[in-house]
């Protein structure tokens, strides 16, 4: 009897043994649960798949019934269906690779235990993100892999305070969640269910009275996904986020997490459907994602960083696939994404193992016969990035550009981007290639040496998946299109020859500037500099919200000397959430008679208003 | 109903009153040593408690709910809030044995104290007369700032206590102003016959009548506001619960916050009677509703904020304890029947995972004498078992799944959603976004005590004390409770209805 | 000389109102405070014997006043024994001196 609910539910059993034993357990106990209870819920997707293909529509369980709720019943719905089933399978799948290849990457870390026991947590919460059937229990999987995430940032630091790139990515966040909760609300007190698959059969009708509810709902939805799924304008937390262990940037920060808003994206795609301006926004956004990231990533040095951006990047991509054409596009480059870029996150964790904690690019060089199982694979996964025939990367892309050339007005242009995108990452593809693998070698110390079996095998297992997944793409649009509308008849010629034109031209462009040319250690120059100083949106935040601020705060201080004001403004720089509690703070300051006068001036203050209205 | 039938129905406050009278007699008269001083009077205080709470339960059916000529109004609503108030003292009993925040020589007062404030609150939770309302009021404030100041290791329980006093001397001061004008203005002082008054009174709807009248109401939300710590009346809370006994700093943010909870909502199902049954036809109560939406927004939005910089965990369980509130308010705002449900069941789980983390603060302080922060780093793995009872409370006040607190803000969020309209799905919204910043702060702490080693060689943590065994304990219901709310749900049906 | 009537008695009670919130407000003496507070309950107890007087229900307005004045004492007495355990420690009744509790 085959049962939804168990694939989460094996890896939270691995996570509650691997937790409990913590101590007790020998690292290659943990290895061994850790690994195979991942292993077993891909099984059990795989076996759930298969009955999907024998014609069953959609596979449901209720895990169980929490109480009525007025009318509303709160039911924990585990549904697999084709498109949750393909989400299944890759987070299953990519995620035991990456939980064996952990094993050799960990090794010798004094948190290996734990790390386990977390990674476990993760893919538990991912499958229930994209296995559940009721708004709530997603919302449970949303927040628990931003948990997750948050503490494997965190990984390796044990100082009093938490690294900023935890606490960024963690703010960031919050503002994600916002926007999911607020679209469960209006859902909730408009439609009445929490159930998405009665939310998605009877929003249309009930938002028809309301369409700007439709679009409120919409665009929040999507807010949650830019948070999750890092994209314009609050992807900064994801470059950052590249602090904690590799394999864990390649599973939560490449391959699954972060691709939770895409798959939002095509799960309510009905609901967005209802307002074509929401799809148009959706589909503008991840192209400006696209651009912008790609260019960010042209002059980075550290070789996550890169990696990071170009993830942006791709997201950008799936966002357009998933907004126009039926979607299928979208997930598509989800899919093969998943496998090139933990490829590529893994290889590069694999050169950092070699170079024993290298992360510079630019000091590197030459590993291509020093690590070449490394190297090889890593060239797959490049070329599948840069989208070159045959890789999957190649059929992902082309699918995506050909929605996007005729969706709407702006198609073109949206199109004519996308272009441009494809050039650039085959660009600084070329150039991560080159800086790493060919050349001199030029770190002054330490030998480089391959890594062991347990991390190359998934890096080759990947690489034949990156390279071969493509070739499904009709079967993959056939079997998720029961869910989404499938694409019609073929990509059109001038759109491939668009794409591969660009690509090959880009790598091309990076591999003869890049075959001498190593960039000097000081700043960048020109346009390059624009580029490795990531545009300065991090400045321009801080110029935009932070300073002005702080600036009114010092003009607001000028004129009332000392006292309330002085102290709650001009110490309130920072974060603006941070500066907004340090504004509740300094009324706080142990007088009582101040504690009064508060009280008598929100009596005063309630008593006006009243009288006023 | 007159007295002498009324007596049958207030038995547990009688039993409470008895035992606390016995508690200052015993200790004057017998002036015990050693074993009997240290277990005897405790269990003594338990003992009253728990026979008030078996007269609470068992307490007759009455068809009239208005007791000594409209002093007490009993309804569902108050029974459950007596009941939390119980619970809520004899945990706070439990927490104390042992604590070295109370003076051992004055444990006995400590007993016979918490069970006057169990009255208090009780008297509080069911006062449906301005009288009523003023004298338990008091009560509970009393006592409330004796027990603050009552740890003697250090200036900062006595400061604690005279701030208490002060500041609540003046919110009780004008609310008693408060009290006075609606007395004035409508010549009765039972919360039922002001209802009457002013809904057939005209001269209030305009001129000098409405001016006096929305002084009055608002004088009056400033004693009520004081009692749930509402912003702007919030200001004596994190400065009070920080220097208290832990123990009682437990009860304080716990039991006395319900029982004003309950005279809020008396208040306003009081004068104005359709709220109780249709939130709908609540116009006439506009400004009321309106005042307590954005006293509720206020509230937690300002709680949560200035949690965020918080090191020392009490402080920042105060601020958490004032962003609750806030909460809570929601449900008030909401009305109906499912407003009431909605915080019954919020103080339920309120009183649990609150407690709890109380109580995990009050062992952690047993052993490492601090409250900041810094002496949580590393919890984790030197007492696993208190820190994981710790994350459980810290997920429940969070609010997110599978905790209790979740089943309690889905019960709050969604009485204002199915009340409908703009400004309630509003209100729900900024709820919603306040849980979010919310989690900013616990997870500060979840991180120290798991990922974060401890600097040196800290002080091993004790499991073996009566703080430690209630962490624990409390932790299965918090964890439970969000997986089946059965219970939860029976209490939102049970005590949804106010007369 | 005109008759002193309701409205006499309720400007007092305001004015000793207001008097007590200043007194509250700036008096850093906790005793001060204490006094502050003081007039607050008087106030209202003034106002309520008042309309207890002029408006008929004599019986409830005079048992209200009585627990006023009783409550007020008893609040005094609380508020005085924490003083006395503030100013055994301190010295002191500034309440400038007892600001360690902040943030």
């Amino acid at each position: 009897m085959f049962r939804v609910w168990a694939i989460p539910l094996i890896p939270l059993l691995g996570f509650v043994y691997i937790g409990l034993l913590s101590r007790r357990l020998s690292r290659r106990a943990a290895a061994i649960v850790g690994c195979s209870t991942v292993a077993l819920s891909f099984l059990v997707s795989l076996e759930g798949a298969l009955q999907l293909l024998r014609g069953e529509e959609a596979l449901t369980a209720t895990f169980y019934t929490w109480a009525s709720l007025g009318d509303t019943l709160v039911r924990l719905d585990y549904r697999l269906d084709a498109l949750s089933g393909s989400m299944a399978l890759i987070v299953s799948g990519v995620g035991f690779l990456i939980h064996l290849y952990s094993v050799g990457y960990m090794h010798g870390d004094r948190g290996f235990n734990r790390y386990f026991a977390f990674l476990n947590l993760f893919i538990f919460f991912m499958l229930t993100l994209v296995l559940s059937d009721n708004l709530l229990l997603t919302f449970v999987g949303w927040e628990g892999v931003g948990l997750c995430s948050y503490l494997l940032i965190g990984f390796w630091y044990e100082k009093s305070d938490p690294p900023p790139a935890a606490v960024k990515a963690f703010v960031v966040n919050r503002i994600g969640d916002f926007g999911f909760l607020t679209a469960m609300v209006l859902l909730l007190a408009q439609v009445g269910t929490l159930s998405i698959s009665e939310l998605l059969q009877s929003a249309p009708g009930a938002f028809e009275a309301w369409p700007v509810g439709a679009l409120a709902v919409g665009l929040l939805l999507f807010l949650a996904a830019t948070g999750k799924s890092a994209q314009v304008p609050l992807y900064v937390w994801l470059p950052d986020a590249m602090a904690g262990p590799t394999p864990v940037s390649a599973l939560i920060h490449a391959a699954t997490m972060v691709t939770a808003g895409v798959y939002l994206m095509a799960r309510f795609r009905p609901i967005l459907e209802l307002q074509p301006q929401v799809l148009e926004v959706i589909c503008a956004v991840g192209a400006v994602t696209a651009l912008l990231a790609a260019l960010i990533a042209l002059a980075q040095r550290d070789i996550k960083r890169v990696l990071a951006y170009s993830t942006v990047s791709q997201l950008g991509y799936m966002f357009m696939g998933v907004a126009a054409g039926g979607g299928v596009a979208g997930m598509f480059h989800l899919t093969t994404h998943a496998f090139f870029k933990a490829l590529l996150f893994l290889g590069a964790g694999s050169v950092i193992h070699a170079m024993g904690g290298e992360q510079d690019i630019t000091k590197m060089g030459g590993l291509r016969s020093k690590t070449p199982i490394t190297f090889w694979t890593c060239l797959v996964g490049a070329l599948a990035l840069a989208g070159l025939f045959p890789t999957a990367g190649f059929y992902s892309k082309d699918l995506i550009l050909a929605d996007v050339l005729h969706f709407g007005e702006w198609g073109r242009i949206l199109f004519a981007m996308g272009v441009l995108t494809a050039g650039l990452t085959a660009f600084y593809t070329a150039r991560w290639l080159m800086l790493i693998f060919f050349g001199e070698y030029r770190s002054p110390h330490h030998h480089p040496h391959e890594s062991p079996a347990v991390m190359t095998v998934p890096l080759v297992l990947l690489a034949i998946f990156s390279f071969g997944a493509g070739w499904g793409e009709h079967a993959y649009a056939h079997f998720v299109g029961r869910v989404l509308e499938p694409p019609e008849g073929h990509v059109p010629g001038q759109v491939i020859a668009w794409a591969s034109g660009a690509g090959i031209v880009g790598l091309l462009a990076g591999f003869l500037r890049y075959r001498s040319l190593v960039p000097g250690p000081g700043p960048a120059k020109g346009l390059a500099r624009v580029s490795e100083r990531k545009f300065w949106v991090d400045e321009i935040y801080d110029a935009l919200i932070v300073r002005p601020y702080q600036f009114l705060s010092k003009v607001i201080a000028s004129w009332v000397d000392g006292g309330l004001i002085d102290t709650a403004l001009v110490n309130g720089s920072g974060a603006l959430v941070r500066a907004a509690g340090r504004i509740v703070r300094p009324l706080q300051n142990g007088q009582i008679q101040v504690y009064t006068l508060a009280m008598m001036v929100g009596l005063v203050a309630a008593l006006g208003w009243m009288l006023w209205s | 109903m007159p007295t002498l039938e009324s007596l049958p129905h207030v038995l547990p406050e009688v039993a409470l009153a008895v035992t606390a009278a016995a508690l200052f007699v015993l200790e004057a008269l017998w002036q015990p040593r050693g074993r009997a001083r240290r277990v005897g009077f405790p269990l003594l205080a338990l003992g009253g408690l728990l026979a008030a709470l078996l007269f609470l339960v068992a307490s007759p059916s009455s068809a009239e709910p208005r007791f000594f000529g409209g002093l007490l109004t009993q309804d569902p609503f108050s029974t459950f809030v007596r009941g939390v108030a119980i619970v809520a003292t004899a945990l706070a009993v439990g927490l104390a044995l042992g604590s070295p925040s109370l003076p051992s020589n004055r444990r006995v007062e400590y007993h016979g104290l918490l069970v006057l404030l169990a009255l208090g609150m009780c008297l509080l939770s069911s006062a449906g007369h301005l009288l009523m309302i003023y004298v338990a009021i008091e009560i509970v404030s009393l006592t409330s700032y004796l027990l603050a100041g009552f740890d003697d290791r250090g200036g900062r329980s006595a400061e604690a206590g005279l701030k208490y006093v002060l500041f609540g001397g003046v919110a009780s001061g004008v609310m008693l102003f408060g009290f006075s004008l609606l007395f004035g203005l409508f010549g009765d002082l039972s919360l039922s016959g002001l209802g009457q008054a002013l809904a057939h009174s005209t001269t209030l709807s305009t001129g000098a009548g409405r001016w006096a009248t929305l002084l009055a109401l608002v004088f009056v939300l400033a004693g009520l506001g004081f009692k749930i710590a509402a912003v702007p009346f919030h200001m004596w809370c994190p400065d009070v619960y920080e220097g208290a006994p832990t123990p009682f700093t437990a009860l304080l943010s716990v039991g006395p916050k319900a029982a004003g909870f309950a005279v809020l909502l008396r208040f306003g199902t009081g004068l104005w009677p359709e709220l109780a049954t249709d939130a709908a036809a609540a116009t006439s109560a506009l400004p009321w509703l309106l005042l307590l939406g954005v006293m509720s927004t206020v509230t937690m939005t300002v709680g949560n904020l200035a949690a965020i910089w918080q090191d020392n965990l009490k402080r920042l369980l105060a601020y958490s304890s004032i962003a609750h509130a806030g909460y809570m308010l929601m449900g008030v705002v909401a009305g109906g029947r499912e407003g009431p449900g909605a915080v019954a069941v919020y103080l339920a789980v309120y009183l649990i995972m609150n407690i709890g983390a109380f109580a995990v603060v009050s062992a952690v302080d047993r052993s490492a004498h601090s409250e900041d922060i810094g002496v949580y780093h590393g919890l984790g793995r030197r007492a696993p078992l208190l820190a994981l009872a710790m994350a459980v409370f810290l997920l429940s006040l969070t609010g997110l799944p599978p905790t209790a607190g979740f089943v309690g803000k889905l019960y709050l969020f969604a009485s204002l959603i199915h009340h409908g309209g703009f400004w309630y799905v509003l209100l729900a919204v900024v709820g919603v976004l306040n849980s979010v910043v919310s989690l900013y702060f616990y997870a500060r702490v979840l991180r120290a005590m798991f990922l974060e080693s401890a600097a040196g060689e800290p002080a091993p943590v004790s499991l073996a004390n009566s703080a430690a065994a209630l962490a624990v304990v409390l932790a299965v219901p918090t964890l439970a409770l969000g997986i089946f709310w059965q219970p939860l749900a029976a209490i939102a049906n049970f005590s949804g209805s106010l007369f | 000389m005109a008759q002193v009537g309701l409205q006499h008695f309720l400007v007092v009670a305001a004015l000793l109102f207001a008097l007590g919130i200043v007194c509250v407000v700036t008096r850093r003496n906790a005793v001060a405070v204490l006094i502050g507070i003081e007039l607050l309950l008087n106030a209202a107890g003034i106002n309520v014997v008042a309309f207890a007087r002029y408006g008929g229900n004599l019986l409830a307005g005079s048992a209200f006043a009585l627990f006023i004045i009783a409550l007020a004492a008893a609040e005094a007495v609380v508020g005085l024994a924490l003083i006395f355990a503030i100013h055994r420690r301190l010295r002191s009744v500034d309440l400038e001196q007892t600001e360690t509790l902040k943030g």
